[in-house]
């Protein structure tokens, strides 16, 4: 009931929307008037020129267009009976204006020849009036001063009164149906590159013009089809520099809250920005940039992301805390001369409570099963702490860059587990209750470069076209206390209680470092431009050393006499040296057909031999876990591709690619020392484990419209795999739900999966929909031993998303989406079967009431349904509604409404290789909020004296 | 002798450089550097002492500002428009003209991309195709190909001639083999071989890369008459080590504009245009673009610019560093340049009036009711004639050719305006499309 009542409530409200903007539309204009643009003094046409036509009275911008090679115009859909003004620009011109109506009785009018008069004195104070659109070179740009907007505009606000630049309901950004791959503020990236974090926050007024290029200079490759739009956002003189923030706080009820606050601040050289969030309803930020772009001055659309998350397990009680800082040593950085040094610090404390209530069903054999359920209570706090910086440096071919990262994590962790075992006749079998308490101290630091070079012009003679090498280093040191108390009772059989009372300490610590060398193009480099083979070579060589050492100290409690003794099994040190080097040699051909204005074909076929080399050295107090181990195998790659361009429709990609990769068996794998307290998994090793080989064959496909409207575009990749000797589990479990896992090397691992992607763009004449269809699949056979019986379990796993967005102006943006998930798995030696499935919903819908009165509604249908068990049903329903005030519209209040229907319960709902999984677990539920922000913002520096 | 060239070179650097800095060239100045300029070629030249001295009495200055050059419409310089659009199947799709010869029944092309001769009628049907198929496989030769054809007569009787691997092809106009002759190689007869070079009706050949045997030393020449075997005259003379290590082209280029008795020739890195008769070569324009075109007067022997021209090109955009498809029609002058700019609003294609002194834009030519309202040449979106300028041109007719992409674009923005074509192109838009074979463009100028 609460299902129909909450979708017909969603439906309605969007029917309003659409009926109030409805009325706002203007009706059909059937006017139309066209001519040509002519410079009478040199006498020709101006090609590519702008005409602009205005309304007279208030001059607002009705229309613009570039004059064809023909120096014409043609302008539809103008109003009738209405003054209106044109105005043509073109570079080195004067502009020229003329006022019409166009007649009523016949709809179009001829205004014949516009005369353009060049501007011999180029001085741009002069500027009567700003076109709105110019071509420069290539470039096409839109000058800010052309549209009229309200003082709080915003870029996106700029951008959406452009006829021909479309903001999709997703975010993603075209200009005449094409994707701006890039944003750039004055030439460079605007804290970190977020297009959100410049459109939603860059006052329009700060803005000079827009300029929206192809970025095809900055390409190694010259195959037509391969540019890529790049929009830069040039601001006024004196605006480049300035700042921008938030500062918000939230409270409601059951003691709900969020605070967030920050600053960005930037000049021509340097940006900084300080970012700061607490709260307790599971809005959770992983980075500085996540938190960045939630707390933009504009943020209308149907984005989902940090949001309080609704499926998230348990109660989350986040804090973070970011710093980004940038810096240019080079103000204007172009692909041939780049200086830069970011750096970013980001802090996030996290403190969880989960609760969960799962029931677990494994097949024993083709007749029994275990049926587990098992309480959890698990209380976390963890405190992270990331500091990075990368520094860049380019200039005429070569390259260079370095980055480092250190981590540091620290956080404790109670876990409390009761878990029944009974059997099919729902008979108890056993019971294994455990307290697991511990702390951690985490830290690790990574560094790595990368040089490259390739000469800036390169002619026939050029021998040497250059090589890339890179370093890293990774080192950590992994700490942590535990202590486990297990207690487990057998009800039936023969199997002992037992009890535990032990106390853990382990140092983890070791390092990584990789050395990569690539040199292309080794066929010139020694013959030079002699041609001796139509095979091009390449030479590369990977060297990886790593180590790592694990100390692990080992108490019992000694329940006579109270005090803990060390447990000389489990008491251990092990060292395990890694040395991998791969030698590789890449061959390739190239074919290419081409017919000038018509198509451009090319097919390149490689094949890249490598040998795999790896040496495994352990050393432990254990003397069985001493080893010394070493694997060599020839494994080749291979690769076809073939890309297909046809000249002003589309290009099609495809590629074949072979993998061989080597999978070596870890100590654990091999001879790990079994922890006895965890009956319910007790691992045992095998010391006659080889290594597994995996084979791959990935096949992608792509198509990319180039068409301006209405483009369609698509994707496809499927990969299927084989493992030979894959480790795999022999799994021992008696009627107790005790269970024995030995690794084994099976045959027979076989794999499918692939996704598939199709895009459909529509642009009608004020609104923008998309369609969005997203499936991926996963189809396995897992061979494996269960009670000495070999099994084969079967897997199928699907993931289909659909998506509608629309887009109406700026008032109304709309998203509905719907999800499927289901699993599916069989067991054939035991002839079982598990499957499942998760069916949701969602419509999103912002609409904007007035300039300052925005109302959010999301809705969300959830069903789960299991072989199993009875279905469950739940929606969630968040809506708000946000006013803006002060001048400048610089203070917003929110009043949320979150799980209005109070249905969330967080349904788990999960299948394995021969089990599946449903239960329970504690979420966020209903609660009311009322948010007060304020978002300071300044471009250029503050006029002191007004004159 | 070595002091004197150090001390020109001297004179003529300091002069360019205040020249290149200033960048507000006064005409004083310009002119001083210009003759300083001219002198050092001439007497580099004298000092080589086995060059021939150009002839530069003629020599008529012209002052060019490519910014003041006008429109005019299609018919203000062309008679006749016709369009022939070239019979598009599947054995006869190829990619662009690279090379176009005429008959008086047929129109021959040579196709880079698909390495083919295609025979056409001059209605624009298709007769036959000559590609590798056609032509004997040398073992020896790797990748053989063709690059070209000539038409020869033989025994009065006109053949399509092709030079691949060690023979020579005849073809008759059905794309038929008539014979072939083995390549005379020029290690046999200890001379080179002039069968496809460029030749004057009194039989003198022109070598543009003729070697003169000197003790040690070789040198070479950009341009030298050769007639009877024996050297007449020789210009430009060069030592492969002047070029070493030099990205940079520096030869020249001839043009034939359809008079039998004289090419036009053009030096890379100057601009000037000469003319070339069997007997001479003759400064015939020298061109004077404003400073902000212009590249250094030392750009071609300075070494400060050895393997940087690309750099020199990048860093200063506007500067024509080519001068290319050059024409002479009545006093109707053609020629293109280049420069580093991409934009189609910088006029790059021109006309000048030796009589009116009138600078014509080529883009800016207006189509009219003579070209049925369609463009002449692809300037304004493909780089067909930037590449290649016309085919042919001869005192009666020129030839062009552009895509079936660029004819039907202008088609379509033509659309609205209830244009009537004649039968050709209406059973062209009809049957074709925009993949379909490039069309044919002959014009028959003024001869004004």
């Amino acid at each position: 009931m609460y299902k129909i009542t909450s979708i017909t409530l969603a439906f309605l409200l969007s029917i309003t929307c659409s009926i109030a903007n409805a009325q706002q539309t203007t009706p059909a204009n059937p006017g139309s008037a066209k001519g040509i643009v002519r410079d009478t003094a040199q006498n020709y046409v101006l090609k590519s020129a702008t005409v602009s036509v205005y309304k007279s009275a208030d001059s607002t911008l009705l229309s613009y267009q570039v004059t064809n090679n023909y120096g014409e115009f043609n302008f539809k859909n103008l109003p009738v009976n209405v003054s209106l003004r044109l105005d043509v620009s073109n570079v080195g011109y004067a502009t020229s204006r003329k006022t019409f109506t166009i007649p009523a009785d016949k709809n179009t009018i001829n205004l014949q020849t516009i005369i353009a008069n060049r501007r011999d004195i180029r001085l741009n104070d002069v500027v009567i009036s700003v076109p709105p659109i110019t071509m420069n070179g290539d470039t096409l740009e839109f000058n800010a001063a052309a549209f009229k907007l309200d003082s709080n505009a915003v870029v996106e606000d700029l951008l959406r009164q452009i006829p021909n630049i479309t903001l999709w309901g997703d975010g993603q950004i075209t200009v005449n149906g094409k994707e701006v791959k890039s944003l750039l503020v004055n030439g460079k990236s605007f804290f970190g590159g977020n297009m959100k974090l410049a459109t939603q926050n860059l006052a329009k007024n700060a803005v000079q013009k827009i300029q929206v290029y192809n970025k095809s200079r900055s390409q190694e490759s010259t195959a037509p089809g391969d540019s890529t739009l790049e929009m830069n956002i040039k601001l006024k003189k004196g605006k480049d520099i300035g700042f921008f923030g938030k500062i918000g706080v939230g409270y409601g009820t059951n003691n709900r809250f969020e605070t967030d606050a920050s600053i960005n601040m930037f000049t021509p050289k340097m940006q900084l920005a300080v970012v700061g969030a607490m709260n307790n309803i599971n809005k959770i930020a992983d980075n500085t940039g996540d938190l960045l772009s939630n707390s933009t001055f504009k943020g209308v659309g149907t984005n989902v992301e940090y949001q309080p998350d609704f499926r998230s397990e348990g109660i989350t009680r986040p804090s973070a805390l970011g710093a980004n800082f940038t810096y240019n040593f080079v103000e204007k950085p172009t692909y041939e001369l780049t200086n830069t040094l970011k750096s970013n610090y980001f802090l996030q404390d996290k403190n969880t409570n989960y609760l969960s209530d799962i029931k677990t069903t494994t097949s024993v054999n083709s007749t029994d099963k275990v049926i587990e359920n098992s309480n959890t209570n698990n209380q976390s706090s963890n405190t992270t702490q990331r500091f990075d910086s990368q520094y860049e440096y380019r200039k005429k071919g070569h390259s260079l860059n370095f980055s480092q990262e250190v981590n540091f994590n620290q956080g404790d962790n109670t876990d409390q587990t009761f878990r029944r075992a009974n059997n099919l006749q729902d008979m108890l079998t056993s019971t294994n209750n455990s307290l697991n308490t511990g702390n951690y101290n985490n830290r690790n630091f990574r560094f790595s470069s990368n040089y490259r070079y390739s000469p800036y012009i390169i002619t026939n003679k050029t021998r040497f076209r250059g090589f890339s090498s890179d370093y890293s280093l990774n080192t950590y040191n992994n700490e942590s206390d535990r202590l486990n108390l297990t207690d487990f009772k057998s009800f039936t059989g023969t199997a002992v209680n037992q009890k535990f009372n032990r106390k853990y300490n382990t140092i983890a610590d070791g390092f990584k470092q990789e050395f990569n060398l690539t040199i292309p193009d080794v066929k010139r480099l020694i013959f030079g431009s002699k041609n001796y083979s139509t095979f091009n070579f390449e030479l590369s060589n990977k060297l990886v050393l790593n180590s790592d050492k694990n100390n692990d100290k080992v108490q019992d409690l000694d329940t006579i006499n109270n005090v803990y003794r060390t447990n000389s099994y489990l008491n251990n040190q092990i060292t395990t040296s890694v040395i991998e080097e791969t030698p590789g040699l890449k061959i390739e051909k190239s074919f290419q057909k081409s017919l000038s204005n018509r198509y451009y074909k090319s097919l390149t076929i490689g094949f890249n031999p490598k040998e795999l080399l790896v040496s495994q050295d352990n050393k432990s107090n254990r003397s069985f876990q001493n080893s010394n181990r070493n694997y060599s195998r020839f494994a080749p790659d291979a690769e076809i591709r073939y890309n297909n361009y046809q000249y002003g429709e589309s290009s099609y990609n495809y590629n074949l690619n072979y993998r061989t990769t080597m999978k070596i068996p870890n100590i654990n794998q091999l001879a790990p020392l079994t922890d006895s307290t965890n009956l319910y998994y007790l691992q045992r090793g095998n010391l006659n484990l080889k290594e597994a080989v995996q084979r791959e064959l990935s096949f992608s496909f792509y198509k990319y419209d180039q068409r301006s409207k209405n483009t369609l575009n698509y994707s496809l990749t499927v990969r299927a795999g084989l493992i030979a000797d894959n480790i795999a589990d022999s799994l021992l479990i008696d009627e107790q739900n005790r269970r024995t896992v030995y690794r084994v090397n099976a045959d027979g691992h076989k794999y499918i999966n692939g996704d598939a992607n199709i895009r459909k763009a529509l642009k009608l004449k004020s609104s923008e929909l998309q369609f969005n269809i997203y499936n991926n699949f996963n189809i396995n056979k897992n061979p494996g031993y269960t009670n000495g019986v070999s099994t084969y379990s079967s897997n199928l796993n699907t993931n289909t998303e659909g998506s509608i967005n629309y887009t109406y102006k700026s008032y109304l943006a709309m998203a509905l989406s719907q999800s499927w998930n289901t699993y599916r798995s069989k067991q054939e030696a035991f002839n079982t079967q598990y499957s499942g499935k998760t069916v949701g919903t969602t419509l999103t819908t912002s609409y904007n009431i007035t300039k300052k009165l925005t109302l959010n509604s999301s809705i969300s249908n959830n069903n789960s349904s299991s072989s199993n068990a009875k279905d469950i049903t739940y929606t969630i329903w968040n809506a708000n509604i946000v006013y803006r005030f002060l001048k400048g519209n610089n203070a917003e209040v929110k009043f949320a409404a979150l799980d209005l229907l109070r249905q969330n319960t967080s349904v788990i709902n999960y299948g394995n290789a021969d089990s599946y999984t449903i239960g329970t677990q504690n979420v966020l539920k209903q609660y009311f909020m009322t948010t007060l922000s304020y978002y300071p913002r300044q471009f250029g520096k503050k006029n002191v004296a007004k004159k | 002798m070595l002091n004197y060239l150090k001390l020109l070179w001297f004179i003529r650097y300091k002069r360019v450089k205040i020249i290149s800095l200033g960048n507000q060239m006064n005409t004083f100045m310009f002119k001083i550097a210009l003759r300083s300029i001219i002198i050092c070629t001439l007497l580099s030249g004298q000092v080589m002492a086995q060059a021939s001295k150009i002839d530069s009495t003629g020599m008529v200055t012209l002052r060019i500002d490519p910014s003041s050059a006008r429109g005019v419409s299609v018919s203000q310089l062309f008679e006749e428009v016709n369009f022939i659009p070239l019979e598009t199947t599947k054995e006869s799709l190829f990619g662009s003209i690279h090379q176009l010869k005429i008959t008086n029944e047929n129109y021959v092309i040579y196709d880079y991309e698909t390495k083919a001769v295609l025979i056409f009628t001059k209605e624009g049907k298709y007769i036959a195709k000559i590609n590798a198929s056609k032509i004997e496989k040398d073992p020896d030769v790797k990748g053989q190909s063709f690059y070209g054809f000539d038409i020869v007569t033989q025994d009065g009787k006109s053949l399509i001639q092709i030079d691949a691997g060690k023979q020579i092809y005849y073809f008759d106009f059905e794309g038929k083999l008539a014979k072939k002759v083995p390549i005379i190689k020029e290690l046999l007869s200890k001379e080179k071989d002039y069968t496809n070079y460029k030749k004057f009706s009194d039989g003198t050949i022109i070598d543009q890369n003729f070697l003169e045997k000197e003790d040690k030393d070789s040198t070479y020449y950009n341009l030298s008459l050769i007639k009877d075997k024996k050297r007449v005259e020789s210009y430009f003379s060069y030592k492969t080590t002047d070029y070493k290590d030099d990205e940079r082209g520096h030869g020249g280029k001839l043009y034939d504009y359809g008079n039998p008795d004289e090419y036009l020739y053009i030096k890379k890195f100057y601009y000037n245009i000469y003319k070339l008769t069997s007997k001479k070569l003759s400064l015939a324009y020298r061109i004077l673009f404003p400073a902000g075109n212009s590249l250094p007067m030392d750009f071609d022997t300075n070494p400060i610019y050895k393997g940087k021209g690309y750099e020199y090109y990048d860093k200063n955009r506007d500067v024509f560093f080519d001068m290319t498809n050059s024409y002479l029609h009545y006093n109707n002058l053609y020629f293109q340049v280049r420069n580093w700019n991409w934009s189609r609003d910088e006029k790059k294609a021109f006309i000048y009036n030796l009589k009116t002194n009138e600078l014509t834009s080529i883009a800016d030519i207006e189509p009219d009711s003579t070209s049925q309202f369609l463009p002449i040449t692809d300037l304004a979106s493909q780089y067909d004639f930037t590449n290649r300028g016309f085919h042919i041109v001869s005192p009666e007719y020129f030839y062009n050719s552009y895509s079936s992409l660029t004819l039907f674009t202008a088609k379509e923005q033509n659309e609205d305006k209830n244009r009537k074509y004649n039968a050709v192109l209406t059973q062209y838009f009809k049957t074709q499309n925009k993949k379909s074979n490039p069309v044919i463009i002959q014009l028959k100028p003024k001869k004004n």
